[in-house]
């Protein structure tokens, strides 16, 4: 039938979206939260590492650095996040829909990091996802996103006085845990499957650190429920069929902090940029091609309050974007384990 | 030495995954299809627009001993050794059948075009279709593909008859060796010149801002037959005649089938609605409220039996106060509350909502793969297009009649608890039309390839369910749906089966 609305949306804000933030947030704990890359985690990680480890102090003279684990050390971590949008980005134009409301998104995020070596870490996470939207008729989604399993490993590492600056590298892979719906206005993710590398600068002293870190995230192709029309924009490409092209990132992240014994304190800034080319939301349009870019801000609080137990806290929100929910997030959880930085 | 090796090997693989490319995904290289007959009696079957094939008269050729001719043909093979690697792509392309080719075309017009008129939440501003921009809606879209279909078919008739009329001989038989492979019938007039020409112009009819794109489409298609080694100019110019002749008379259909009026500038659906016999009343549930659009796409012309069809419409679903309808309204809600996976990817494999080709689209989609298989000629291909499209076509116009006469809610206007795997279309529910078309479309293809009997009939069951797993439609909708594509189908079957083609 006919006339349907032209209906804007979807919004998903996918995982790795908010993992970014949570990212950052959960100092890296976080990760977490799904993520769909890979190397997302692993910069997670490695951030998250990063704060640990600044939160707790590093460990004496010896270790390479305080974000990473350490040989046979392991933590877990568990996040809880609540992000929300009524307002989203058609290509880079502000727009609300009156008949979807505001989306709601809420994760729970599980983060496991083990050191294979004092210079190599795993870090493993899964996020459990359920979203919403306050008007409409979208039906509520909720499931298991994608797992995600990185590699973090720290290959040099330089001392200047009681400063020192790092060199960490990480490989990523993500995966949907199940067939979750990937193309309608309100879903858990993007379904595909991701391969994420990025580099990392570390710099920290005594009580401050600065990591900046630059990936690239590969995305695979996905299928959809529904053979494609209109993917290509021009609308001139006579192909259909199931399978399309989620388009490939490119992330930056800059975080810096101040790290106490007990209590530590940082803000970063992430920006997603699309590499390939993608589609703008729109009618027809299949919502994984879309080319979706963010730039977010946020602040992560992390205070220990056993040898090996802590909670974190965190809040982040989209300064501008491009086909993706103009979100706000809160964040909070418990990290427990044994971290070289509280030796 | 272990450090660095790891990191050249992370970074390695950091530049492979920067370097590499976004993989295209394309249609990849269609078969050829290898035409099983020529259908030498072709000139003979049942015209739908013309009478008969000889309405249209093709001119006598000038011989094949001419000096005309010769230079034409000695041109032609010169040509095809000479053929750019442009010139090859564009043999190749329409070497996939002109027929499927126009066809795909049409489809992505359709797609194009296919977004509703209404509020626009980036502007604030309520758009408009006018006659440069049409809504390529479901009516809009069956209407397209039916007039397209049927006047390719026609051309080709005619074409089929003036080629047996003259024999002049395929090139091939000449000494050509053809790029591609040539169906081996006369070579004149051209049937690609025919389809190309009727083609191009049908569509320029419905999408006028797309004319000059859809005539260089048209000049490369005939273009590619001497490319190819397939056809003389002159067998192009006969071909391209008939196909302009023929076309303006399809056009006539056109002008005449009532479905410019289908807008309703007067707004007398509103007049209808207080009518309906209905107990509570369909409304518009989107944010803002719309008015429906093509609310008198029902009053069009039908293809077949248009008294038949009016006598099969469906009854007056069971009111809302009886206890069948709670029922029905019950199942919905439930179904809704514990949608599977499977149940989701079929509400949303058969939405065919705004930008896509549209359900008849998607049906003329998914015949190609048969046509191939069953390698038929582009008559064959014609024909089997003209049946299924006339046949959705009916079953499109007879879906909007009845949704207009009785104005039934959809489920979530009954229940706003009940949450949709697809949009709501903004138009009452009884009948789904895409139960009604699916069915018809089926009965169709169900005839003319037997051996897919089986399979075609669960995609229309599908079809006709996804309504109501996604949430839009009660079962009673789906169910009054199959029964009238199913007349209609019957309709299009008698006809497949009177028409002269065995």
């Amino acid at each position: 039938m006919q006339s349907r609305t032209a209906s804007p949306a979807f919004l998903v804000t996918t995982h790795e979206e908010n993992v970014n933030k949570y990212q950052m947030l959960a100092l890296n704990l976080y990760f977490c939260t799904t993520y769909h890359k890979f190397m997302r985690l692993v910069a997670y990680i490695v951030s998250i590492g990063f704060l640990l480890g600044l939160a707790q102090k590093t460990r004496a003279q010896g270790s390479i650095d305080g974000f990473m684990r350490g040989q046979r050390k392991a933590s877990l971590a568990i996040f809880g996040a609540q992000e929300t949008y009524d307002t989203y980005y058609i290509n880079t134009t502000e727009t609300k829909n009156p008949n979807l409301g505001t989306v709601t998104t809420q994760t729970l995020t599980v983060v496991g990091t083990y050191g294979l070596g004092y210079d190599l870490d795993l870090i493993v996470s899964a996020p459990y996802v359920r979203t919403q939207a306050s008007a409409g008729y979208f039906p509520k989604q909720e499931g298991f996103q994608d797992v995600s399993g990185t590699l973090r490993w720290e290959a040099y590492d330089y001392k200047f006085g009681k400063t020192k600056l790092s060199w960490e590298f990480a490989v990523g892979y993500s995966m949907p845990m199940q067939n979750y719906v990937n193309d309608a206005l309100v879903a858990i993710g993007r379904g595909s499957q991701n391969l994420d590398g990025r580099t990392l600068l570390h710099f920290k002293a005594p009580n401050f650190f600065i990591t900046g870190q630059y990936g690239y995230i590969r995305r695979g192709q996905v299928k959809l429920d529904h053979i494609v029309n209109t993917y290509d924009p021009s609308q001139l490409n006579p192909n259909s069929g199931l399978k399309v092209n989620v388009p490939d990132v490119t992330e930056l992240i800059v975080r810096a902090g101040i790290v106490t014994k007990v209590f530590n304190i940082d803000a970063w800034f992430q920006r997603q940029t699309p590499h390939s080319d993608g589609t703008n939301i729109g009618p027809g349009i299949p919502f994984p091609t879309n080319a979706v870019g963010f730039t977010r801000v946020g602040a992560t609080a992390y205070l220990r309050l056993l040898k090996q137990f802590g909670l974190t806290a965190g809040y982040n929100t989209t300064l501008d974007g491009r086909n993706i929910g103009k979100s706000t997030q809160l964040n909070a959880g418990v990290v427990i384990g044994h971290w070289t930085a509280n030796n | 030495m272990k450090a660095r090796s790891f990191s050249i090997l992370l970074s390695a693989l950091l530049l492979w995954t920067v370097g590499c490319k976004e993989p295209i995904i394309d249609e990849g290289v269609l078969p050829f299809i290898v035409p099983t007959s020529v259908d030498a009696d072709g000139g003979t079957w049942r015209t739908i627009i013309l009478k008969s094939a000889t309405d249209i008269t093709v001119p006598q050729p000038v011989a094949s001993t001419s000096d005309t001719y010769k230079h034409e043909f000695s041109d032609v093979k010169n040509g095809v050794l000479a053929a750019t690697p442009e010139q090859n792509t564009a043999v190749n392309y329409w070497a996939a059948g002109g027929v499927i080719r126009w066809n795909q075309i049409a489809r992505q017009l359709v797609a194009k075009y296919n977004i509703a008129p209404g509020y626009d939440y980036l502007t604030g501003q309520t758009t408009s279709a006018d006659a440069g921009n049409p809504y390529a809606g479901p009516p809009f879209a069956a209407r397209v593909y039916a007039l397209l279909s049927v006047a390719q078919y026609d051309a080709l008739v005619v074409a089929w008859r003036a080629k047996y009329q003259y024999n002049r001989p395929s090139l091939e038989q000449q000494g050509i060796v053809a790029r591609v492979p040539i169906l081996n019938v006369p070579s004149y007039p051209s049937e690609d010149a025919a389809i190309a020409e009727a083609s191009c112009q049908m569509l320029a009819y419905f999408f006028p801002n797309e004319a000059s794109w859809l005539k260089a489409k048209a000049t490369e298609h005939k273009q590619s037959r001497l490319w190819a080694g397939g056809n003389v100019p002159s067998d192009l110019k006969a071909g391209e005649d008939l196909g302009a002749t023929l076309v303006t008379k399809v056009i006539d259909r056109a002008k005449n089938d009532r479905f410019t009026a289908a807008t309703d500038p007067t707004n007398s659906w509103q007049t209808a609605l207080s009518k309906a016999p209905y107990d509570q009343k369909w409304k518009s549930i989107e944010l803002p409220e719309r008015a429906p659009i093509l609310p008198l796409a029902g009053k069009v012309k039908t293809w077949y039996d248009s008294t038949a069809i009016v006598g099969a419409s469906p009854a007056t679903p069971p009111a809302t106060t009886s206890a069948e309808f709670q029922k029905a309204l019950s199942e919905v809600r439930d179904l809704a509350n514990s949608r599977t996976r499977d149940q989701w990817r079929i509400a949303s494999y058969w939405d065919n909502g705004p930008s896509t080709y549209s359900l008849s689209g998607l049906w003329n989609f998914l015949v190609e793969d048969l046509i191939r298989q069953e390698g038929q000629n582009e008559l064959r291909t014609a024909r089997t297009y003209a049946l299924l499209n006339r046949a959705m076509q009916d079953a499109t116009i007879a879906s909007w009649r009845t949704m207009y006469t009785y104005f039934v809610p959809r489920p979530s206007q009954i229940d706003p608890t009940i949450k949709t795997a697809t949009p709501i279309p903004n138009a009452p529910g009884y009948v789904a039309d895409r139960a009604a078309v699916s069915t018809a479309a089926v009965a169709v293809l169900a005839c003319l390839f037997p051996d897919e009997a089986t399979r075609l009939n669960a995609q229309a069951t599908e079809a006709a369910l996804s309504g109501l797993y996604s949430g839009t439609h009660f079962r009673f909708d789906a169910d009054a749906g199959t029964k009238l594509g199913t007349v209609i189908g019957q309709l299009a079957v008698t006809g497949a089966k009177a028409d002269g083609a065995k």
